[in-house]
Formats: C-alpha cells, structure tokens, sequence
C-alpha cells in the first residue's frame, strides 16, 4: 500500500474523529459537570443541522449563506437546549442514572417527532458553495476541502473550552462543581444557574456539529440514532467529563475505523466497541478520566 | 296486460344493465371511461404528476381525431391513491363501479399495483401499472387483464448486468468493489448483482466487498478506502438515504472522475431534479428517457407536444403514461371494438408503435418487451440538464426472464 493512500485513510479518520470529538465534547461536558447522561444530544445534534439547512434555504442567494447558518444553527439549538433545561433536566439531576436514560431516551423520541412535524420526512440537502466543492490535496492525498474548516472548527472548540475550563472564573466554577457541587454551593454560587448554562453551553457545541454535518451529505430523520452510540464510545474511551479524552477519544475511534474500512471492513464497528469494552473493564473511569468520578 | 307489463319491464331492465355495465358491448358514440388512480400524494407524487401529464397529452391527441375508433372519446376519470395500497383498492373499486370505467391506468408503488391487479381481474377491467415494475406484477398470480409498460425489477437488473459486462468489454475492466447497505435487501441484491456480472463477465472479479450499516452518516473512510484501491468501477447497493450521503460525501473527493460508479437509477426526474449536484461521470440506468429514442418519429413529436403544454421536458414517467394510452388505443383497433374482454384478448402478444419503438406484449404474462437503458451522465448543450451519453440499449427480449422460470414459479405458486 503506497503512502498517500496510507496518509489519505489517516485523513478520513481525523475528519471522522472530529465529527465524533463536535458531538461527543458537549455529551461530556454535560455528564462531567452535571452527571446527566443526556441520550437526546445526538437529536439535539441533528436538530442543530435542521437549523442550518433552514437558515441556508433562507440566506442561499448569498455566498455567506453557509457560513452564517452554522453559527445561527447553534444558537438556535442553545436555545432549544436552555429551554429543554428550565423545564425538564433540572428536574432530575438528583435522579438516578438509568431514570435519567431513560427520561433523555424519551426526550430524543419526542424531539425525533417534533423534527418530522416541523421539516418533514424529506431528505433535506444544502448545496455547498464552489470553494469547498473540490478536495485539496495534501502530500498527495485528496482530502474534501471542507474538511479543514471541520477539523479546524474541531480544534478551535477543544482550545476554546480547555481555556475557559481553565483560565476563566466560570471555568473554575464549573470544574470545582464537578468534584463538589455543595462546596461550591455553600460558597454562594447559585450552582441551578451554573448548570443551566453548562448545559445550554454543551448543546451549543452539539448545535455547531449540527450545524457542520448539514453540509456533509444531506440531513436525514434517524441520523441522530446512527452516531450517539459512537458519542457513547467516544466519551467511555475517553473518560466522562475530560476534555482531552473526548479528543483522544475521537481520534482513536476514528482512525481505528478508517483503518480496519481499509483492511478489515466487516470488523471495523467490532473493533471500536472491542476497545470501548475492554476500557469498561480494565479502567472504567477512562483514559483521562479520573477514579473519583467512576 | 300484465304479461305485457313484465316483459317491458324486463326489457328496460336488460337495457338498463347493459348501458350501465362497463363491459357491455360499445354503442355508437359511447364515451370511453378511462381511470387514473395514481400517487398524487404520498411518495410517488412527482413521477405521477408527470405520467398523469403524459395520460392527458395521448388523450387530448386522439380526443382531438374523434376519440378511440375515431368515434369513442376519452373521458378520463381521475382518483389518488396517495401512494397506499388500501386507498388504491378503495379508489379503483370505485372507479370500476361508480364512473365505470373499461381500463385503469395505475399506480408508482408496486405494493400498490400489485393490491389493485385481483380488483381489476375480479370486475374484468384493464389494468395498466404504468410505472411500477415489481416483477411480481406480471410473473405470479397472473391476470390476463393486467399489462405492464415498464422493464421489471428483473429486466433492469439484468440490463445493468450486460450494460456493465458490454462496458467491461469495451474498457478492459477487470476488477470492481461492492458498496451495499448492511441488511437483507443489500444483502440479497449485492449477491444477485455479483451472480449477474459473473455470468454476464466471466472474468470480472470482485476486488473488495463493504458493507455500510443502513443509515451510515460518515462514508468518508469508505471513500479514501475504494479509491485507494483503484479497481476500474464501484457497483453499489446503497438504500436511498445512503446512497445520497455516500454521492454527496465522495464528490469533494473528486471520486466520480476518478472511480466509474454503475449502477443507480436516474430517471429524466433526477437528471432535471438534480441538475446542479448531479456527479457527471455516473453510470446509470434508465426505463424511458426521452433522448434515447428522438430518432423514432412518435417521440419527437410527443416531446414538441408535451414541451409545448407544459413547458418542460417530458420524464420517463411521461413517456410511461402517454405510451399506455396509445398501447391500448392499439389494442382497441386491433379488437375494432372497446369491449374489455375483446381488448384484452387483442391484446395478448400485440406488437405495438409507441414512442419507445415497436414493442411487443410477451404472450406469457402481458410484459411489454420494452428495454432499459445505460449510459454515463455527462451535460449535453442541447439540454439545460445532463443527459447519458453513450448509452447502451438492452432489449426486453435480451433481459427478460426466461419463460420456463415464470411457468415453474407459477407452478410453485398452486402448490
């Protein structure tokens, strides 16, 4: 097998990866600071690309058109996320795990109707702008150029919440809740608002994915079913709540799968949920998680 | 007197039936009632508007020379089945009794079809699935009272076969890879495509098999994978949705120029449907395109026609329907009468002029011996959409099944 073709299956795994990190970052963020393990991200997700198709079909007679809709798009499912908080997932932090499974399980079916009423069964496409209609090509290997504005969007997310989980006052705020939301309560931190906003945070960065899914294909009902097991996979390798898991996580659980699509097609699903088990079992907390949280 | 009575009553009584019985025999001037029942909502919406488009322009055109036998105009009768084999049960019931019609032109949906074909048997009404293709229409549970227009499921699967083997031929192909949804339709159907090309080209050979799960969202791994492998062509059996993902994922790539991708149906529909994002390079098959058959005089003018009434090209839908009214027209001179059981019996192997040719009704199961039709996309500057191009015709008599097989299937079936 000739390099470029090596380099060009590395590639996919990274963009792979970095759809995986957009979606799985907010799933953890969520889980690690407010100990919800929401089955609805993924719906949000497609939701956000619903958005974006939406603001595209309005602004589609300017060249801006896509580059607008994404940032609106995860706006407008931020949105939906806080509203979805104030009147629900507050309601059941205290809950146990499976109860709230089994109520965000709920959550993304009655979301899943909701997008069939409003968009409608139809396959919805957006038809990209001319610049990122070609691949580039890098040290031979063609790579959709779409691609990098993906992966840099990526990095720029997982930059973006590192500095603010760790150079910000509310960063700060957010991880000490992570260890002990009474301590910080007791110093006077009103911890429902702090977790109103970490969740409308994390489903602004599923918004966002939405929103760059939409120009990868068309946006199809049940697309968010096909990824959240993935998110899942991502976030156990990983460890629940790190930031630099999810992108560990990511990146092995896209390469791994672009690799074995090269030489081991009908084992690629197998291996990841392999290493996913294998991490369950010999470190439960993780790869950058830490035993507290397990 | 009262003898007298009953006898003009039971006169009037069998006049009253005759006239009000669709098969009764035809009166001088008798209108012919002709029903529609197609999807015109639900999912075949688009391809039935257009061959309800087509129905009309055939019906305006003999209508305009006095009708059927130049003396039985068409009054057709039109209904929805909203793409729903109960609703089209309930529909062309209600056709055959309540406007009486003598023939019906059906439905996009072979589920659909395939509910109305014992209706039509039962009350001994024409029946045209115009559009649909299952094979099943014509090969089990057969009604002489129903025609297909269209190549059937097995027709189009064996043209693609020889079109890709006559291809493989002319290119030197040697190697290809499988695409196909992981479940039992992509299954069986990337199994039957493989048995197909194997017997069609003995020394293709399949390079590598994927198998996407249905519903896949990111094939870019599978994109940089096929095309390093390079083999000369890709055959995939994706499901609808994801064949849309893995087309609109693997054009960034470039992948169309450089891997041949065989196989995927693009009616007229899709080629003006999807005009901008079309990949030009797809191999493709077709039932009707127009441009496959400008040179036959009926369809040049069915295109000016129908270009000239609704301002568009006409579909392979199109096509389908107007060539259905004109297939029935022939039957009717041949019968030189519309009564339905004489229609039907004239019709039984009848060799007719449509706009797809002269094509003959297979004796055995009423299948028109029509072709199907492959070619690569590729934009033509006559059309303000691509069209194929080096488009290969497969005859019906090449592709369809083998007689002895739909008698043992028919055989199977009694037992």
């Amino acid at each position: 097998m000739e390099f470029t073709n090596l380099f060009s299956q590395f590639l996919s795994g990274i963009t792979y990866g970095m759809i995986l990190f957009l979606v799985g970052a907010g799933l953890s963020l969520i889980f690690g600071v407010m100990n919800i393990l929401n089955f609805a991200h993924a719906t949000l997700w497609l939701i956000g690309a619903y958005f974006c198709y939406s603001f595209w079909s309005v602004l589609q007679g300017y060249g801006f058109a896509l580059w607008l809709s994404i940032p609106l798009a995860a706006l407008a499912t931020a949105a939906v996320g806080w509203v979805t908080e104030i009147l629900l997932i507050r309601r059941i932090y205290k809950r146990e795990l499976h109860e709230q499974l089994l109520i965000t399980y709920a959550l993304a079916l009655i979301f899943g109707d909701l997008i069939k009423i409003v968009w409608g069964p139809t396959d919805r496409l957006i038809v990209r702008p001319p610049i990122i209609q070609k691949p580039v090509y890098i040290f031979g290997a063609p790579l959709d150029s779409y691609f990098v504005f993906v992966i840099l969007v990526g990095f720029a997310v997982a930059c973006g919440l590192w500095w603010f989980l760790k150079y910000t006052r509310y960063g700060h705020i957010v991880k000490a809740a992570v260890f002990s939301r009474e301590m910080v309560s007791a110093l006077g931190i009103p911890i429902p608002r702090i977790f109103t906003w970490v969740f409308t945070l994390g489903i602004f960065v599923a918004g966002l994915a939405g929103g760059i899914q939409a120009a990868i294909g068309s946006v199809t009902l049940g697309m968010d079913i096909s990824i959240i097991i993935q998110a899942f996979c991502v976030v156990v390798i990983g460890g629940f709540g790190s930031l630099a898991g999810t992108l560990v996580g990511s990146l092995i659980v896209g390469e791994v799968f672009s690799f074995a699509i090269l030489y081991w097609p009908d084992g690629a699903m197998v291996l990841i949920f392999c290493i996913t088990a294998a991490i369950l079992i010999i470190r439960p907390w993780g790869l950058f998680g830490t035993a507290m949280r397990a | 007197m009262k003898g007298k009575a009953l006898l003009v009553f039971l006169v009037l009584c069998v006049f009253l039936a005759s006239g009000f019985t669709g098969n009764g025999p035809a009166r001088a001037a008798e209108p012919y009632h002709l029903g529609v029942a197609l999807g015109f909502t639900g999912t075949g919406t688009l391809y039935s508007k257009d061959q309800m488009e087509g129905v009309q322009l055939a019906v305006d055109e003999i209508n305009a020379k006095g009708g059927f036998l130049g003396k039985h105009p068409i009054k057709l009768f039109q209904r929805d089945t909203q793409t729903k084999p109960d609703i089209g049960v309930r529909e062309v019931k209600d056709l055959i009794l309540r406007d009486k019609v003598r023939a019906v032109v059906n439905d996009y949906s072979s589920a659909v079809a395939i509910a109305v074909k014992p209706i039509c048997r039962e009350y001994k009404t024409l029946h045209f699935p115009a559009i649909s293709n299952s094979e099943n229409i014509t090969k089990v549970d057969f009604s002489p009272y129903t025609f297909q227009m269209v190549p059937n499921t097995y027709m189009q699967a064996k043209a693609a076969a020889l079109a890709v083997a006559k291809m493989s031929k002319d290119k030197g192909w040697k190697e290809y890879v499988t695409i196909a949804s992981d479940y039992e339709w992509g299954r069986s159907t990337q199994e039957e495509t493989v048995k197909n090309l194997k017997t069609a080209a003995p020394n293709l050979k399949v390079k590598k098999e994927f198998w996407p799960r249905l519903g896949e969202t990111q094939f870019t791994s599978y994109i940089t994978s096929i095309m390093s492998l390079k083999p000369d062509f890709v055959y995939p059996v994706l499901a609808s949705k994801d064949n849309v993902a893995f087309t609109e994922q693997a054009k960034p790539y470039g992948f169309f120029e450089k891997v041949p991708y065989v196989g995927s149906m693009q009616s007229v529909t899709e080629l003006i449907t999807e005009a901008r994002t079309m990949p030009r390079g797809l191999v493709a098959i077709a039932r009707a395109p127009f441009f496959a058959h400008l040179d036959v005089p009926m369809m040049a003018n069915f295109v000016k026609n129908y270009r000239a009434k609704y301002n568009k090209y006409p579909s392979d839908w199109a096509v389908m329907g107007y060539d259905t009214v004109y297939a029935l027209k022939q039957g009717i001179e041949k019968a030189k009468s519309i009564d339905t059981d004489k229609v039907k019996d004239a019709m039984k192997g009848l060799t007719v002029d449509l706009a797809r040719g002269k094509l003959q009704f297979r004796p055995l199961d009423n299948q028109l011996r029509c072709s199907s039709y492959v070619g690569i996309v590729a934009d033509d500057p006559r059309y303000p959409f691509p069209v194929f191009k080096d488009t290969i015709e497969i005859k019906g008599i090449d592709s369809e099944r083998p007689e002895a097989e739909i008698i043992a299937a028919r055989q199977a079936e009694k037992k």
